[in-house]
């Protein structure tokens, strides 16, 4: 029937156009992959692949968050200092001896809160969320400082805490595991679930979702809240692998983990953040940033690369659909 | 000037939208070119106006073959092509958008504002001299039929002998249609020849010298209009013969069911009305001019924010009115119009669509079943005749006649019988006669099955055809109604401009 079909088949170089949009990062992240295999010495070894695998465990959870606040069409700027809040409340309340359940129950409060303070600036008072985030990471900034006076929060702190950043369990990071939960998790939630689904429709057409009887305001605030709760999960084991609780060490996490939805968009369902993407975003940012490492490339050229990449991936993006974030 | 197309052959990966299509426009004529969506009609004036090179044949214009490489290169040439969408900037002057990229500069740049109004306005009076066009003011505040014209004269304002108008009246309320025939009539006398692209049969018949009718991407017939009546239109268009050639199939009158919805002064944004009942199984059609207010009230049904009434019932419940959630768990359902806006999810596939209402049919404990989805979403897109590969396919891909029938699926979606109240806003937008049809079976065998019918649109033909009353609108408030055996568009206008007493 000519009704339904479509220019779809387009041909590039004698592939599918579909399969090109959804397919060619990750052709891009394989041969990068290979490329450092055959010309980095130290880079196809067991070791330093779990060691990829463990620097980029809080970066891939962080991103898992904040690909719920994308595919809800809301982006949290504050993620990085929400991620530096999980970092040092927990090991100050270690270090004031709190039992170390309570103290991880009590960072994941934070989360909800932060989160609950998000949602509710932008689905109540109606701030658009890349502003509202931007003031609270502010806020969160500072308090973070205060809490510790700038300086870093250590000595004391528990085994057991120092165990779910540091340990291995048959030679694999713990964090590795930590991640492969996050992953799974989230992939469930936003591809097999009812919530998921009105999350994605929030995102994808909030009128027709309305119309649909969605309550937007709900998922919204539900997708901010998520995003929160992986940020201080991220943080609390990012001060694990660090031995102490640093005031600005989730800072890097904003910049990273936007790269890795970004890039994340580009593939699968292009112009979608996605869970899968997200793990395949992590994967790139984390590649390079070992093997630029191993060639022994200074940490600044490395930033210049990175933003670069996120450059062309958002260019990928935006020409293939229409990017709005505000 | 005349403009051959020959032999015009269009390969799209998959599917050959146009095969050997050989037609003549001429300019001093309004040409009509119609057929159902998918027939080759926008491919066709796609090659016309140099969007699409053809994969054979020729393009002529006067003797000489031309190639039409871009909509530049065929402007260039004379040709001039108005989209459906409209390409006017909303918050510029009728003025500004009229020499929008042509303004009279200063050195450096410096747009003359006194030159480009002038220009403007002798460029209106040029060609629709008997029209009055406010020029200074942002066209997003301006009627839609003054949109359109603003549009046309920017067409216009090149030497153009061929102007393409795409559906131009598909976004116009009845009142202002007339207006706009008027100028499309005026044209040829002018040496400007018009191919037109329409839905509304009536349309091309009365506005077309000549009309070309295609089916499948193929040329069925080139005839001068005078020869051709509507019901033989259709018979082309949809390859039937013989027998009811009409989509009307009349409605049989029926004992009504009891009430399905009652209110009593319902008030909503001005808009009053101080009684309305539905009952089930019937079909009421909502008419009325642009901001009557019968769009409204039928959307302040679905959407009850900001509405005050003195009693609100569904199915002999009392209640509230609430947001569309509130509404829906009470019964009601909402086809919308703008359905790409209001009603579907481009990027999604038609069982992700489907499922927007109720997806939680398809899953236990919040956890979906991919297997269930896809049962259900087959089983509505059968009952509905949805024409599409699989339920996997991106909802975008569909004509327009296949979108609605998703917008209408997802309130069958694992709720079959469930909606007592069924609200369609302008049900058959940008769809096509064939699922026009269709969508209109749709909602007898809804009524039929005790489910309340409420039509609001601007398409007297349609009220004529699927409703059993109408409810003529007139400044906020409800007229009298009109009963199925008064239906006639002269009684319908009468109401509606306030004419019946």
């Amino acid at each position: 029937m000519s009704t339904t079909a479509v220019p779809t088949e387009d041909r590039v170089l004698g592939f599918r156009k579909e399969h090109v949009q959804r397919y060619s990062t990750l052709v891009v992240l394989i041969v990068m992959f290979v490329v450092f295999a055959l010309t980095v010495d130290r880079f196809l070894t067991p070791q330093n692949l779990l060691n990829i695998a463990q620097q980029i465990s809080m970066l891939t959870i962080v991103g898992c968050g904040l690909t719920f606040g994308f595919a809800a069409r809301e982006m949290d700027l504050s993620v990085g200092f929400t991620v530096g809040c999980a970092g040092i409340l927990v090991p100050l309340l270690l270090v004031a001896g709190t039992p170390l359940p309570l103290a991880l129950l009590a960072g994941l409060g934070a989360g909800v809160v932060i989160g609950a303070v998000n949602a509710g600036l932008v689905t109540l008072v109606g701030i658009p969320s890349l502003i509202a985030t931007l003031a609270t990471g502010s806020v969160i900034f500072g308090i973070n400082f205060l809490m510790t006076g700038g300086r870093a929060v250590y000595g004391g702190l528990p085994p057991a805490y120092l165990w779910l950043g540091q340990g291995r369990v048959a030679g694999i990071p713990v964090l590795a595991f930590f991640m492969l939960a996050a992953v799974l998790v989230a992939w469930f939630v936003m591809e097999r679930t009812v919530f998921g689904r009105y999350v994605y429709a929030v995102g994808g057409n909030q009128k027709a979702a309305e119309l649909s009887g969605v309550q937007v305001r709900r998922y919204k605030s539900a997708a901010l809240v998520v995003c929160s709760v992986f940020a201080v999960l991220a943080g609390a084991l990012l001060a694990a692998r660090l031995g102490s609780g640093q005031p600005n060490a989730g800072e890097r996490y904003l910049l990273d983990g936007l790269a890795t939805v970004f890039i994340g968009m580009t593939m699968l369902r292009p112009g979608t953040a996605t869970v899968l993407g997200t793990f395949f975003g992590a994967l790139f940012i984390g590649i390079i940033n070992n093997g630029l490492n191993l060639v022994g490339m200074d940490t600044y050229v490395q930033s210049i690369v990175k933003g670069l990449i996120i450059l062309a991936a958002v260019a990928v993006v935006s020409r293939s659909t229409k990017l709005q974030l505000l | 000037m005349d403009v051959r197309l020959s032999g015009i052959t269009q390969q799209f990966p998959g599917t050959r939208a146009l095969s050997d299509v050989t037609v003549t426009f001429h300019s001093y004529e309004v040409h009509g070119l119609i057929g159902e969506n998918g027939a080759g009609k926008s491919t066709l004036v796609s090659v016309l106006g140099g969007s699409l090179q053809p994969t054979a044949g020729t393009v002529e214009i006067g003797d000489a073959p031309v190639a039409l490489a871009s909509p530049r290169d065929a402007l260039v040439r004379g040709i001039a092509h108005v989209s459906q969408e409209g390409s006017l900037v909303p918050a510029l002057t009728g003025a500004e958008n009229i020499l929008l990229g042509d303004e009279p500069r200063v050195a450096g740049g410096v747009i003359r504002r006194g030159a480009l109004r002038q220009r403007a306005a002798a460029l209106v009076a040029r060609w629709f001299p008997k029209v009055a066009i406010d020029l200074d003011r942002p066209v997003g505040e301006l009627p839609m039929a003054d949109q359109k014209i603003i549009e046309i004269v920017r067409a216009l304002r090149g030497d153009v002998s061929l102007v393409i108008l795409d559906e131009p009246t598909a976004t116009l309320p009845a009142r202002e249609k007339e207006q706009l025939w008027d100028i499309i009539r005026s044209l040829p006398a002018q040496g400007v020849g018009v191919v037109l692209i329409s839905h509304f049969l009536s349309e091309i018949k009365a506005l077309s010298d000549r009309i070309t009718v295609l089916r499948d991407g193929r040329l069925i017939c080139t005839e001068d209009a005078a020869r051709l009546d509507e019901g033989a239109l259709v018979d082309m268009m949809l390859r039937r013969t013989g027998g009811d050639t009409s989509v009307r199939a009349k409605a049989q009158a029926r004992a009504p069911g009891p009430v399905a919805l009652a209110v009593r002064d319902w008030r909503v944004g001005g808009v009053r009305v101080p009684e309305f009942t539905l009952r089930a199984g019937e079909i009421v059609g909502l008419i009325g001019l642009t901001g009557s207010g019968h769009f409204g009230f039928a959307r302040s049904l679905y959407n009850g924010s900001g509405v005050t009434c003195a009693a609100f019932e569904v199915a002999g419940q009392p209640t509230f009115p609430g947001p569309p959630r509130t509404m829906q768990q009470a019964g009601i359902a909402l086809v919308p119009d703008h359905r790409m806006e209001n009603a579907l999810i481009g990027d999604w596939d038609l069982r992700e669509n489907l499922g927007l209402v109720h997806p939680e049919h398809a899953a236990t404990g919040g956890v979906l079943s991919r297997r269930r989805e896809e049962a259900e979403s087959s089983r509505v897109m059968r009952l509905l005749n949805v024409k599409a590969h699989s339920s996997g396919q991106l909802l975008r891909t569909l004509s327009g006649g296949n979108k609605q029938k998703i917008s209408i699926g997802k309130w069958l979606y694992g709720a079959e019988g469930r909606y007592r109240v069924m609200i369609f806003i302008e049900p058959t937008e940008g769809v096509d006669i064939g699922a026009k049809a269709e969508i209109y079976a749709e909602m007898r065998r809804l009524a039929e099955t005790g489910a309340a019918i409420l039509i609001a649109s601007s398409d007297l033909l349609e009220i004529e055809t699927v409703a059993h009353r109408a409810v003529p609108f007139v400044s906020l408030a409800p007229g009298a109604d009109i009963s199925r055996d008064r239906f006639s568009e002269a009684t319908f206008i009468a109401a509606i401009s306030g004419a019946a007493a």
